[in-house]
């Protein structure tokens, strides 16, 4: 039998998913996502629903972060930007949803382009802390600019609809979610095959190099924010849009941190980091909810040690994933990969 | 225009400032000689708070012995955490690096939530409650005591560094580690002393604010707005954390005594984003700092 | 091949059979609760009051005979946790009656819970929203609204010194913000001068400017709203020192021991509201009762929080919603639920509360309390006032 990873045309190197064993569980997974709704109950299809809004600002922020290599610590702040601005276009101007949604990312891209403008001045740490004093105007200006936002009360969004029906439940916005999530995974991984998603790559391992191959470091960059700006849009469109309501507190500095922790420990540089780590992240305080009700059950004494107990296993996760697999889960994923490619003769 | 009132918010701003410099000393210290960014310095900062109120409550010490536990701790947080967490982490990519600090940060806050329960509590009276009247400005004595302290460990560091001979091996290592390396200098060694003395700085600065405003394990908060003092004063300068600190209080204090009443309120605490991002523009390296940002 | 099936066919089981939700047909109540989070303390004696409420009625025989259970879950004062926390007790457990963490969470789900849940429901909250039975029919609090609490301030102060000047400061959050339009409207319909509004971040170091605009323009009265203990004490202590003469008072969450404390000499300066008696006041037989409880099961536990008596008031309610839903037809549903709590009418809470009569679906009634910093206690220097 054949064995190892061999190709016989050219069409056949330059596909999206290379091996026999990736298009095997890609196919079986997407079958998996299909049959889902139909055996699971409703807070699963809510964890799901979160899933899939996280891997598409997870996407966003590797996109700007893992490929292009411009540090982001502002990324919640646009995930805002496309809520509210979602949020106004379809309880304000009575937009429909399905159009608020791209309308939010471009409007999210355009932040996005201003506050790129700073990573043409500066790198690294530097950046770093730009994008966080974004972060915090930005919940200032949520949080203040009354008019539009309605400050601190919120907005109160209707489901969205086609024709008569609308997507109430969690069950009905799952395919919502699916939709938009196939579709921003699919364009993120042609785009890092394709010539911009080289020049990121070439970015964020020699800036300087690549201005020298005639790279244009201005628009690259700016480009790169503003993409993952858009995807932080639809993310926080679509999000919002689930919740139904969308206040200033749902945008914290904390959800920079949970996407930064999704993006590195899930992989940087990596489309499919960005799906590993947006589920391992959601999933993982919903494994400890029911470890620890487990544990209120047969010990309830012992119920209030486990809530801090929480935070302690999240930052431990977080520090060890760090040391021990620095390239996070995908790297994780590309061993098995590579097993399988020349398996039954993997030694 | 009410002169004394801006005198008095000019003043209370210095004040305030010298505190902000304080924990910005603490992060300089630790990123002029590992290039670390420690964003859990709000959690060493609380945790400094908790000793020494325990050393006062529980074992009721008084405060010229809490005080060096205090310290005496910190250093030992510095020796254990440096090998244990930042070693594995070298040659890593900064944004890692980050990412291990707030996890750190979270598990100290857990653990402190274990330790401690997360009730508010007052720091028992250390400092005389007299506020010093300067005549044209009144001073609150939290506010006072913080300044003193800050300004005090400022010049007690900038000593350090200037003369002692680990000051200058610190030095010697921020500018370059092989070189430091092949003079004999034990890098590992100055690397667990700069996260010490970060974390004194910390601890102190916990002290500080414990007093004024009461603790809890959520009160490291703070940390984060002190970043653009640090921007402002240069990533590696000491001199610039605390002059930064100064100039952050004031213009902070500025803010909220004329746009608050425009916006509504709210801007005092969003004024150090918007500097940070002035002096980004403006001169990235800040007041102080060395120059070394690219440009494109 | 056929390991792979196997796997896949495991998988499927695992998923489908934790979607078989158990029908209940027992007494359920499901809560979250910020166990961690700013607010912890208040979700740590909150739940302690949940638990002892439910212990106690069990112990004398429950619901009918049937005992209620109860289930809980950390929201981490993070409204996203604390929405999800609430979407899995609900599947795991359909409960018909739950209790939310926070303001923020209260009104992210009002409308779902109004179409779709349709559970008995109350809150870490007294916002006006909880308390309105024509938009949220099922949501309800066992304490007078911010607004309201505003309103027993503004009335006591009407009465010590008409046309005073009052200073609003509150934070910069949901919490913060939610009574302050009604007070400004309060203010003008009782004829005070709101001479200044002070924001600031809970847990502010610096409030001086705050103070010297409250000095600049003559505040005789500073409410604060939307704090628990930080920044009250350096606002109090710092406007000694800059020479401000002001009273100052708060609302519910900051009428607790904890900021008595912390304020030390300067007790006395500090008016609060409550709806509820404290944990000292021993002679009332509601406070024996949870004192005598307490100190059988928790030996340890010195005090119980302003906080773990609105949760104990709100499930004492719970209870006995429960009881008068099961006489009805078709049991203890949330409609019935609903139905029970409008029918609450001068309900003896042994002196815990005043008699109670529900309102709006709120209880508008509450008390003036001022600091003592001899006794570290809060001494009543109104009777009850009712707002309606």
């Amino acid at each position: 039998m054949r064995c190892g990873d061999f190709k016989e045309n050219y069409i056949k190197d330059e596909e999206i998913f290379q091996s026999r064993f990736v298009k095997f569980w890609l196919a079986l997974f997407l079958i998996f996502l299909i049959l889902f709704p139909f055996i699971a109950n409703a807070h699963m299809l809510y964890i799901a629903n979160m899933i899939g809004f996280a891997v598409i600002g997870a996407i966003g922020l590797n996109l700007l972060t893992g490929f292009t290599g411009q540090i982001s610590l502002g990324h919640a702040a646009f995930i805002g930007v496309g809520a509210y601005t979602s949020a106004i276009l379809i309880t304000r101007y009575g937009v429909s949803f399905w159009l608020s949604i791209p309308l939010a990312g471009l409007v999210s891209a355009l932040a996005g382009l201003v506050i790129g403008i700073p990573s043409l001045r500066v790198k690294g740490l530097y950046l770093c802390i730009a994008t966080l004093a974004a972060q915090f105007i930005f919940g200032f200006i949520f949080v203040h600019w009354e008019s539009m936002t309605k400050g601190i009360t919120g907005i109160h969004i209707p489901p969205p609809q086609i024709g008569s029906f609308q997507f109430v439940t969690e069950k009905d916005f799952y395919w919502i979610t699916l939709f938009f999530t196939v579709l921003g995974v699919g364009y993120a991984r042609n785009l890092v095959r394709s010539r911009m998603g080289r020049a990121f790559v070439a970015i964020r391992d020699r800036d300087l190099a690549a201005e020298i191959i005639g790279i244009n470091l201005f628009r690259y960059k700016l480009s790169a924010f503003a993409i993952s700006s858009f995807y932080a849009g639809v993310s926080g469109a679509l999000w919002v849009s689930f919740l139904k309501v969308v206040i200033p507190e749902h945008f914290p500095f904390m959800l920079c941190i949970q996407y930064l922790a999704m993006v590195i420990v899930g992989g940087l540089g990596s489309i499919i980091g960005s799906i590993f780590g947006a589920i391992f992240m959601t999933l993982v305080p919903e494994i400890l909810n029911v470890l620890s009700d487990v544990v209120k059950s047969y010990a309830p004494g012992m119920g209030k040690l486990i809530i801090p107990f929480k935070q302690v296993v999240f930052g431990f996760l977080i520090v060890s994933f760090l040391i021990f697999e620095p390239r996070g889960l995908a790297e994780i994923w590309n061993r098995i990969k590579k097993f399988f490619t020349l398996w039954p003769f993997s030694y | 225009m009410d002169f004394s009132i801006l005198i008095q918010v000019i003043v209370a701003g210095l004040a305030t400032g010298g505190i902000y410099g304080l924990i910005a000393l603490g992060f300089v210290l630790i990123y002029k000689a590992t290039s670390v960014l420690n964003l859990a310095m709000g959690e060493f900062m609380t945790l400094g708070a908790f000793i020494c109120f325990t050393a006062l409550t529980i074992v009721h010490v008084s405060f010229w012995l809490a005080f060096p536990i205090t310290i005496a701790f910190a250093i030992l947080l510095g020796i254990v955490i440096e090998p244990l967490i930042l070693r594995p982490m070298i040659g890593e990519p900064i944004i890692s690096v980050i990412m291990v600090t707030i996890g750190l940060g979270a598990i100290l806050r857990g653990l402190m939530y274990m330790i401690w329960d997360p009730t508010y509590r007052a720091f028992p009276q250390i400092f005389p409650p007299k506020p010093l009247n300067l005549g044209f400005a009144v001073v609150p004595s939290g506010l006072l005591w913080g300044f003193v302290f800050a300004v005090i460990t400022t010049i007690v560091f900038i000593l350090i560094f200037k003369f002692s001979r680990t000051g200058v091996a610190m030095r010697a290592t921020a500018n370059d580690q092989q070189a430091a390396l092949s003079m004999g200098v034990s890098v590992k060694r100055v690397f667990a002393l700069s996260w010490s003395f970060g974390a004194i700085a910390a601890v102190i600065g916990g002290i500080v604010i414990g007093n004024i405003s009461g603790i809890n394990i959520y009160m490291g908060d703070v940390g984060l707005a002190v970043l653009s003092v640090i921007i402002l004063g240069g990533l590696d300068s000491l001199e610039g954390a605390i002059l930064g600190g100064f100039i952050v209080g004031v213009l902070q204090n500025l803010a909220g005594l004329y746009i608050d009443p425009l916006v509504g309120g709210g801007a005092k605490d969003v004024a150090p984003f918007f500097i940070v991002l002035i002096i980004l523009m403006i001169r990235p390296y800040g007041l102080f700092g060395k120059v070394i940002i690219e440009r494109v | 091949m056929k390991k792979i099936g196997l796997f896949i066919l495991s998988f499927i089981l695992c998923v489908g059979s934790y979607s078989i939700a158990v029908a209940q047909q027992q007494p359920t109540i499901c809560a979250v609760h910020p166990f961690t989070g700013r607010f912890a303390f208040a979700g740590i004696e909150g739940s302690a009051a949940m638990q002892d409420v439910v212990d106690m009625a069990n112990e004398t025989g429950g619901i009918g005979g049937k005992k209620i259970q109860y289930y809980w879950a950390d929201g981490e004062y993070n409204d996203d946790v604390g929405i999800a926390a609430f979407k899995r007790l609900y599947a795991q457990y359909t409960p018909q009656i739950m209790f939310g963490q926070s303001t923020g969470m209260t009104k992210a789900l009002g409308p779902e819970i109004k179409s779709r849940y349709k559970v008995l429901y109350s809150a870490y909250t007294m916002t006006s929203e909880a308390a309105n039975p024509k938009e949220n029919p099922y949501l309800f609090i066992a304490a007078p609204t911010y607004a309201e609490m505003f309103g027993v301030l503004l009335k006591y102060i009407v009465k010590e010194k008409p046309g005073a000047n009052i200073a609003f400061f509150y934070s910069d959050t949901e919490f913060g913000r939610e009574p302050i339009p009604a007070g400004r409207e309060m203010c003008k319909k009782m004829g005070l001068n709101l001479v200044a509004e002070e924001v600031s971040q809970v847990g502010g170091v610096d409030i001086t400017t705050q103070v010297l605009d409250m000095k600049s323009k003559k505040a005789d009265y500073c409410i604060f709203q939307g704090y628990v203990s930080n920044p009250i004490g350096s606002v109090i202590k710092q406007s000694k020192d800059y020479g401000l003469n002001a009273k100052f008072m708060g609302t519910f969450w900051s009428t607790e021991l904890q900021l008595l404390k912390e304020l030390g000499a300067l007790a006395d300066e500090y008016i609060g509201v409550s709806a509820y008696s404290f944990y000292y006041q021993e002679d009332l037989p509601m406070i024996k009762k949870i004192r005598d409880w307490t100190q059988k099961k928790y030996p340890k536990i010195e005090y119980r929080s302003q906080s773990y008596m609105e949760n104990f008031a709100t499930t004492l309610l719970f209870v006995e919603c429960f009881k008068r839903a099961d006489k009805m037809k078709g049991g203890m549903t949330g409609d019935n639920l609903v139905k029970a709590l409008q029918s609450i009418k001068n309900f003896d809470m042994g002196g815990l509360m005043p008699l109670v009569t529900i309102k709006d679906n709120g209880i508008p009634v509450g008390r003036v309390y001022r600091g003592n910093s001899k006794t570290v206690r809060f001494d009543p220097i109104s009777d009850w006032i009712r707002m309606d």
